[in-house]
């Protein structure tokens, strides 16, 4: 019996499963006009410097930690630290090099421009 | 009876480890997940606190509010944060998909101790907001010198 316990404890302490923080999938509204794709993400508390956006072959991975700098004895605690991921299929037709992120108040807004081959284009018809 | 008793732990040794092994292919299996703050069924907003003895700190979940769309109220042990979070949908635009929310809410809590309104203070920033909350005086915990007997 001692034998078989041992053996449990020893796949207990393995490192690779050290991870701790979660993650989650962050609010998403997808917007589209004739230019552009526009994605709103809510990010709470995530800073700049944590945020990454990746466009990589038709994947857009979205991603965020959040730390929070906390002061003195927990009383409660509804939300803790983060790790917001998010990742979209995207069409070919964005121009990945005029891709634009702003985030502000924990929202991150995502420009996502159609290349110009693929914008809608009005035919003029000609009187014959 | 001894017998079926470590039959009985013999079984239970084999879930320990049967969920050690689930717990290796999937390492987030059974721990708690964090659900998004803006939950449609979820009307309020999600508020950790802190006591640091001198000050309460509670950090709120606020994205996307303007600082003008918030409110901040607080009477002696009494704390109230409402605001609305408004639609930032641009014109012109099709929705495809929207997740975020937009509603007015208020949410009240009864703080440990009473708080010196005069100096309370708030900040936001990346869409968190940060109350500290000086306690009162008389709330504040106070050391007590020991003096020697005689």
């Amino acid at each position: 019996m001692s034998d078989t316990k041992e053996l449990v404890k020893r796949e207990e302490s393995l490192p690779e499963r050290s991870r701790e923080i979660p993650a989650v999938a962050p609010l998403v509204d997808i917007y589209e006009n004739d230019d552009e794709n526009l994605l709103h993400v809510d990010m709470p508390g995530v800073d700049k410097k944590d945020l990454t956006v990746n466009i990589d072959n038709g994947r857009l991975a979205l991603g965020g930690v959040r730390k929070l700098e906390t002061s003195g004895a927990t009383q409660w605690e509804e939300f803790g630290d983060v790790e917001f991921q998010r990742t979209f299929s995207v069409p070919q037709t964005i121009d990945a090099e005029k891709i634009d992120a702003e985030l502000k108040d924990g929202v991150l807004r995502l420009h996502l421009p159609k290349s110009e081959a693929a914008k809608p284009r009005q035919i003029e018809i000609k009187a014959a | 009876m001894w017998r079926r008793w470590s039959d009985l732990d013999r079984m239970f040794q084999a879930m320990d480890m049967l969920q050690d092994r689930m717990n290796w292919f999937v390492p987030e299996y059974g721990r708690r997940r964090a659900i998004p703050a803006w939950d449609s069924a979820q009307s309020g907003f999600k508020a950790n606190l802190y006591d640091a003895g001198d000050y309460l700190e509670m950090k709120a979940e606020v994205p996307g509010i303007a600082k003008d769309d918030l409110s901040v109220k607080v009477q002696g042990n009494y704390l109230e944060i409402s605001g609305v979070r408004k639609s930032d949908a641009p014109e012109g635009y099709t929705a495809h998909r929207v997740e975020r929310g937009t509603a007015a809410f208020t949410r009240s809590f009864t703080l440990p101790s009473d708080i010196d309104t005069s100096k309370a203070e708030a900040k936001m920033a990346n869409g968190l907001i940060t109350l500290t909350l000086p306690k009162s005086e008389a709330a504040k915990p106070k050391q007590i010198t020991i003096n020697e007997g005689s």
